[in-house]
């Protein structure tokens, strides 16, 4: 199941205290046991790096009801991990503002205190805002930013193989903590990174933390192909699905990689109720509620393609803008597809590879056929984190899948990378 | 009345001494937690988490004793256990180091805000500009930035992170559940800071917490880096020694606050110390003793200590000469501290008897008074713990010490403020 560290659904129905909860770390504690109760292999926190006035040019959407507000992933992880016991736990980190040597310190760290169960999700941000934030004005261009993320990962990999798996010996007889012959500087000189090591940090149980990715374009599907432990895939239909895991497996072929090392995870939302009639009611109550604010809605997409659409005319057809160096991938879908704007918009508010609507025994038995269609590996569930949202799932949906025994009963292995890739 | 931290590293603690556990579950975060609920039942202010990137290889030009010997090495990064600490107390302050020269100032604003809500207003950061040349080359450079330019560096650093701390008004967030506005956008702005080292444009995107600014704590001796501290710090960190010597550093701090045009009392100087305690006044003496023994006969451990401090390499010179003049780029105090008004010594004498850290060394009752008498002395503010955290330590100085110094009214006897800032400035 994926999230951001923010605030959903302020002011909406079904959220419980939610203006005590910003910040605060209680509902994603709540949602980490519930997920674990429930199975799940991970609990995915995507991110950003800023507060977005793209819309209209003020922060009046971002703020208004607090949607856009992105507290920083990585220290609720702990949180989470003193909480549960097996589930593994992933922090969106962007490789255009963490130095490899501070990502590798800190997530070889964080690899302890978590028992070996954490991971991070490489994003190689593009938004220009979110650079300027972090000082950098110069846009790179969308192929050479994966240039850079393959050398910035091939960095924190030899960090974290700067000390031998031998090398911690903590001898009290002869007063020799660690053997310096066996930990090594790394001397990395690449064309965008240096970094002389060794790590000061000793290895953790995952020795490398589980890498994670998500992204469609030709670059970067090479990436997560080459680097990643889980991809995480937004595609329309069973067929984009099959190829997608079909392609993952081919390039990893081709790299000399086990196409099976690397677990492809497809987005759904599903609509849980206890009849499917209701799940339809539900479904339409959602989408009124999202037309009827029409303007929240642009206001996200203008975000997410760094374009202005209050300028736009929303019943015009989406323009052709593939120029665009944000979501190469996804701004081609939309010029492709001939919507309007509006149409689009709403289109995209929900992510979902299929849709999924029905009781809990419709979905799980959908859900497996899709699965055996593509050929793997499981689903990322994007919901907004509400109380009633994490009970759907992890106590209505999870329930259905183990009973048709296409997800684990129980951990079988220590580590999350091992439970990962047991099955 | 005084305020109590304890000064520590995520790495292992006395590893190979006695008492220690042998330091042996490190890097188990266990012993850290037991630690910091120990303190927070004494009534401590806070854990000050210092830290470093690098492993030490400037004596004998090898990292052979850091590692052979857990010399500052291995150092875990304290960021990762700031959360959990927070998660396991409600009261006690949590302060971790953060270069100034490495960190990304929207990366530090945006975790320590994450942090100060995480941890409901009780996370500090320490900031240090980092002077070590292998920390520099581990972040890609060819050696570190000479002292003075670090300190311009941090300033920027500084104004860029205060700036996107603050970019939220303290009244921005509204939670009108009635109008549906959850903030005011037109309290919220840009930053737009263009320094001579960092530029970022802002707003955070995230809401401050119950500190707004979290507790800055800094420990520079120089003259810029007194400035500094002057200029940003709500604590300081300073070396302890002749207590001379300790009041002209706090009284000159205190005049630098007020040219500042802040409260001198605002700002909390804590003297690093080591603490020796005993049942009895004799038995802490006999500790002592035994303690400076094995100093006498272990001169490679304040050797190494002076390479790591000075960049330079102890084992060159002969241990039974007096040692050429020091020059450094790095932590120039700390190095001074060594060798300054004993140049007539041998490197073997000053490595087997120099202590620069002052001692405090008795019973719980004996302690207290020395501790008393060095506070009437200074002026203030207090003292931080610089012992290994062992299980032991904490029984000596929660159990026994902490107990004598609150039936004195020396210390807090309940934390009376909802956040750091609040209960550093309580007294």
């Amino acid at each position: 199941m994926g999230t951001g560290f923010g605030v959903y659904n302020w002011n909406g129905r079904w959220t419980g205290n939610v203006s005590q909860d910003v910040g605060n770390p209680q509902l994603f504690v709540d949602m980490a046991t519930s997920l674990e109760r429930a199975g799940f292999d991970y609990m995915m926190m995507e991110d950003s790096s800023v507060l977005p006035n793209t819309h209209r040019g003020t922060f009046e959407s971002s703020v208004k009801n607090g949607g856009t507000i992105r507290f920083d992933p990585v220290p609720l992880i702990p949180f989470l991990t003193q909480a549960t016991k097996h589930i593994g736990i992933i922090a969106t980190i962007s490789t255009s503002f963490y130095h490899p040597f501070m990502a590798a310190r800190l997530f070889s760290t964080l690899d302890h205190v978590t028992n070996g169960r954490v991971g991070m999700n490489l994003v190689t941000s593009s938004n220009k805002s979110a650079m300027q934030n972090y000082g950098l004005t110069d846009l790179i261009p969308h192929d050479e930013r994966y240039a850079r993320a393959n050398e910035w990962v091939d960095v924190v990999k030899a960090l974290w193989n700067s000390w031998d798996e031998d090398a911690v010996l903590m001898d009290e007889a002869n007063g020799i903590f660690a053997d310096h012959n066996k930990v090594h500087t790394i001397d990395f000189e690449g064309k965008y990174y240096k970094s002389r090591g060794p790590l000061n940090t000793i290895p953790g149980p995952q020795r490398h933390p589980v890498i994670c990715q998500a992204g469609g374009s030709g670059a970067g599907r090479d990436f997560g192909a080459r680097n990643a432990e889980t991809i995480i895939a937004a595609v329309k239909g069973v067929e984009e699905m099959k190829q997608y895991r079909d392609d993952v497996t081919a390039r990893r072929e081709a790299m000399g990689l086990d196409p099976k090392g690397v677990k492809v995870l497809f987005l759904i939302s599903p609509i849980l109720a206890d009849s499917t009639a209701e799940a339809e009611e539900k479904q339409a109550a959602q989408h009124a509620a999202a037309a009827a604010n029409i303007d929240a809605q642009v206001a996200g997409f203008s975000y997410f393609t760094s374009t202005d659409w209050s300028k736009y005319d929303y019943d015009a057809p989406f323009p052709d803008l593939s120029k665009n160096e944000g979501h190469q991938s996804t701004m081609n879908d939309f010029a492709r597809s001939g919507a309007t704007i509006r149409e689009a918009v709403m289109n995209h508010r929900v992510q979902e590879s299929v849709p999924l609507l029905g009781t809990p025994e419709k979905i799980a038995a959908e859900m497996e056929e899709y699965m055996d269609y593509a050929g793997g590996d499981g689903y990322l569930v994007a919901m907004p984190v509400t109380r009633r949202n994490i009970t759907d799932i992890a106590d209505g949906l999870a329930p259905a899948l183990r009973n048709r025994g296409v997800i684990r009963s129980a951990y079988t292995e220590p580590t999350f990378r091992q439970n990962l890739l047991a099955y | 009345m005084m305020h109590l931290g304890w000064f520590l590293s995520y790495n292992p603690q006395g590893w190979g001494e006695i008492h220690s556990d042998r330091g042996n579950h490190f890097p188990n975060p266990d012993m850290f937690v037991d630690a910091a609920r120990t303190l927070e039942r004494a009534g401590f202010d806070y854990l000050m988490i210092e830290d470093g990137s690098f492993i030490p290889d400037a004596y004998g030009q090898s990292m052979e004793y850091s590692l052979r010997s857990s010399f500052a090495a291995p150092k875990h990064d304290p960021m990762a256990l700031v959360p959990l600490l927070a998660a396991n107390t409600d009261r006690i302050g949590i302060i971790a180091t953060m270069t100034t020269t490495f960190y990304p100032p929207f990366l530090a604003a945006r975790l320590m805000t994450t942090l100060d809500h995480l941890s409901h207003g009780r996370v500090g950061f320490n900031l240090v500009t980092s002077h070590n040349d292998r920390t520099a080359q581990n972040y890609g450079l060819e050696k570190q930035f000479p002292h003075d330019q670090r300190y311009e560096i941090a300033t920027d650093w500084a104004q860029a992170v205060t700036k996107l701390l603050t970019s939220w008004d303290e009244d921005a967030v509204v939670d009108d559940v009635e109008n549906g506005v959850y903030a005011d956008h037109t309290k919220v702005h840009t930053v737009d800071h263009e320094g001579p080292y960092f530029s970022t444009r802002g707003p955070l995107n995230a809401p401050p917490g119950p500190q707004r600014v979290p507790v800055i704590c800094q420990a520079g001796g120089s003259p810029v880096g007194r400035e500094f501290a002057a200029t940003y710090a709500d604590t300081i960190v300073a070396p302890s020694g002749p207590l001379s010597w300790m009041k002209e550093y706090r009284d000159d701090l205190r005049e630098r606050l007020s040219d500042h045009g802040r409260n001198p009392d605002d700002v909390k100087i804590m003297f690093l110390c080591d603490f020796i305690i005993g049942d009895t006044h004799d038995d802490a003496l006999e500790l002592q003793r035994r303690k400076h023994d094995e100093q006498a006969q272990d001169p490679e451990k304040v050797l190494a200590r002076m390479s790591f401090a000075s960049g330079v390499d102890f084992a060159q010179f002969d241990l039974d000469a007096p040692v050429p003049p020091i020059e450094t780029n790095a932590a120039k105090t700390t190095t001074d501290a060594y060798f300054k008004g004993r140049e007539h010594m041998t490197l073997r004498e000053i490595a087997t008897s120099v202590n620069t850290s002052l001692e405090i060394v008795g019973s719980p009752s004996s302690a207290a008074d020395q501790m008393e008498a060095v506070m009437a002395e200074v002026g203030g503010d207090g003292f931080l713990i610089g012992n290994p955290v062992t299980h032991r330590a904490l029984a000596d100085i929660a159990g026994d010490l902490a107990p004598e110094l609150r039936r004195r009214g020396l210390i807090r006897s309940e934390y009376t403020e909802d956040t750091l800032r609040g209960n550093l400035r309580a007294y």
